[in-house]
């Protein structure tokens, strides 16, 4: 299978950047549901200063660039979004180090690494109905595709990104048991989680975006 | 609201300029994160540093010295300083010795300090980084903004200890160890007679009648174990003693560390006079007071009320406590 680029990598940092930027209304009325409407200004405050400083960040491999965008979201967005979009993109630096190019293996290793360090720092677990549900079934995903030996990188993303797209539909029916939202319980049944929705959106941009 | 403040948004800012600008001799300050640390760096021990929120001086910004905290780096009233800040002053600290993070036991605190950790690692794999955690308060199990027990004044008995442990060239690990032993053997519980107002928020914390007490008040006013009515101090001092004393539990002929520290608003007068319950109580419990502290060492801004915090000592920690520091507040 052929590898993911530095320049493709680069790619999926700034489409999660648009993303992020061109859904903050939407982002926080989704959490005005249940939440205090905040997330996506949070989010779009922390992807605005990654955006400004775009040059300025270091470039010499995935990793140092995800460090240095860690440090801004961490440092810019609000409330819990900080410390858990801050960490990963930590995470995923830390396994990334000093590479050009990752394997699907190596993509595979650093999302799980950044799944389990979300979980440390917010102290969810999978069905909680958060993002990390989303990660999950995104992550899930690209491990079936790395043991059927497929040899299309983007075909893997595409599917990976329907995975976490589809988690949205699939964890409405959930109680959200962690985040501002669980203080709500039973009434968050029914209810969409903005960040699942969110890592659901931005996997889908980058797949197409890694397409064109 | 009535202070001495000019924006309030920049009153922690201008608050360490002062500190800064009276011990310009001992002091560095970075304003962009709050940073205040010793001018004098030592490159041959582990070095140490504490974060919180600001409103608790003199903790933790005015127990930076020799023999105390080698940096701190605190948030804003009340507020776990952001990861950035804990990143910034940990990366000013490296050195080959290590880095010692002491964290009250607040959940803000601990995502910020954890993040920063595993940031400065992952720029340093080398960097070698100790953490003590401090939870000494007996009101709560758990409250508002946290998981467990609250970090309060008994901090300061975790600080000079370490802090002198270091200047001894004691290595991470062995300090980290000390930390942990100073922290497990003490116990602290505070009685507010009044709020506090943040500058920044311009209204007090929260409500109190003027013939109530909170007691067990955590450091940001959070809620304790009940609110009840203001009584005769030796009445006071029995309830807040007993808390205290029962919980590690002390026993009949040991030594300890009294300190009657006050939350900012209470006169000396009135903590001199709880000392003297303290320390009567005390005796009454066969406990050996070989040191006493009373004082303003860490504050709820202007709130009036104290804090009692006993803490065990054996002849390693008695002799730290009694080891030679300096920092910004002095009498002389």
């Amino acid at each position: 299978m052929e590898k993911l680029t530095q320049a493709q990598a680069e790619l999926v940092v700034k489409t999660m950047t648009d993303v992020a930027l061109a859904n903050e209304a939407y982002f926080s009325d989704l959490d005005a549901v249940m939440g205090d409407a905040d997330f996506g200004r949070s989010l779009a405050a922390g992807f605005r200063v990654v955006d400004e400083k775009w040059e300025t960040l270091d470039h010499s491999s995935i990793g140092a660039l995800l460090l240095n965008v860690s440090q801004a979201l961490t440092a810019n967005t609000g409330g819990c979004s900080g410390p858990v979009w801050g960490t990963l993109f930590m995470r995923t630096g830390i396994a990334f180090r000093g590479k050009t190019e990752l394997g699907l293996d190596e993509i595979i290793e650093g999302l799980r690494s950044a799944i389990e360090g979300i979980m440390k720092r917010g102290g969810a677990s999978l069905g909680d109905k958060t993002l990390l549900d989303a990660l999950d079934a995104l992550v899930c995903s690209l491990e079936d595709s790395l043991k059927t030996d497929d040899h299309s990188l983007l075909d893997a993303f595409d599917r990976a990104a329907d995975a976490a797209y589809e988690m949205r539909e699939t964890s409405k029916g959930w109680v959200a048991k962690r985040g501002r939202q669980s203080f709500t319980g039973e009434r968050s049944i029914g209810t969409y989680d903005p960040g699942i929705i969110a890592i659901g959106d931005m996997a889908k941009a980058i797949a197409a975006a890694l397409r064109q | 609201m009535k202070k001495f403040v000019d924006d309030p948004a920049q009153f922690v800012r201008d608050m360490e300029e002062g500190i800064y600008l009276a011990n310009q001799d001992a002091l560095k300050w970075i304003p962009e994160f709050n940073i205040i640390v010793r001018a004098d760096l030592p490159e041959d021990k582990v070095l140490i540093m504490q974060g919180s929120g600001s409103g608790h001086e003199p903790a933790h910004v005015m127990a930076v010295g020799p023999g105390m905290l080698d940096a701190a780096c605190p948030g804003a009233v009340f507020a776990a300083p952001p990861m950035d800040y804990v990143l910034e002053c940990t990366r000013l600290l490296r050195n080959p010795k290590g880095i010692l993070h002491l964290i009250n036991n607040y959940q803000g605190d601990r995502m910020a300090w954890d993040m920063a950790k595993e940031m400065a690692e992952a720029e340093d794999p080398d960097l070698a980084i100790g953490v003590v955690i401090i939870n000494d308060d007996v009101a709560v199990q758990d409250s508002l903004y946290t998981v467990g027990r609250r970090g309060v004044a008994g901090n300061f008995f975790v600080i000079k200890a370490v802090g002198a442990a270091s200047d001894e060239g004691k290595s991470l690990e062995e300090l980290v160890a000390l930390g942990e032993k100073v922290n497990g053997w003490t116990r602290s519980m505070g009685i507010a007679l009044t709020s506090c107002t943040p500058p920044a928020k311009g209204t007090p914390i929260f409500e109190i009648g003027e013939d109530e007490i909170e007691v067990g008040v955590g450091i940001h006013g959070e809620p304790g174990r009940r609110r009840d009515k203001i009584r005769p101090a030796t009445e006071i001092m029995d309830e807040v003693f007993e808390a205290v004393c029962t919980d590690l539990p002390f026993q009949a002929g040991d030594r300890v560390a009294v300190m009657i520290n006050g939350l900012g608003g209470t006169p000396i007068s009135e903590l001199y006079l709880l000392y003297g319950l303290a320390a009567k109580k005390c005796a009454e419990h066969g406990l050996v007071i070989a040191k006493n502290y009373v004082g303003n060492y860490c504050t709820s801004l202007e709130m009036a009320g104290f804090s009692l915090t006993l803490s065990k000592l054996d002849e390693e920690i008695e002799g730290y406590l009694n080891a030679p520091a300096s920092i910004p507040i002095r009498v002389f």
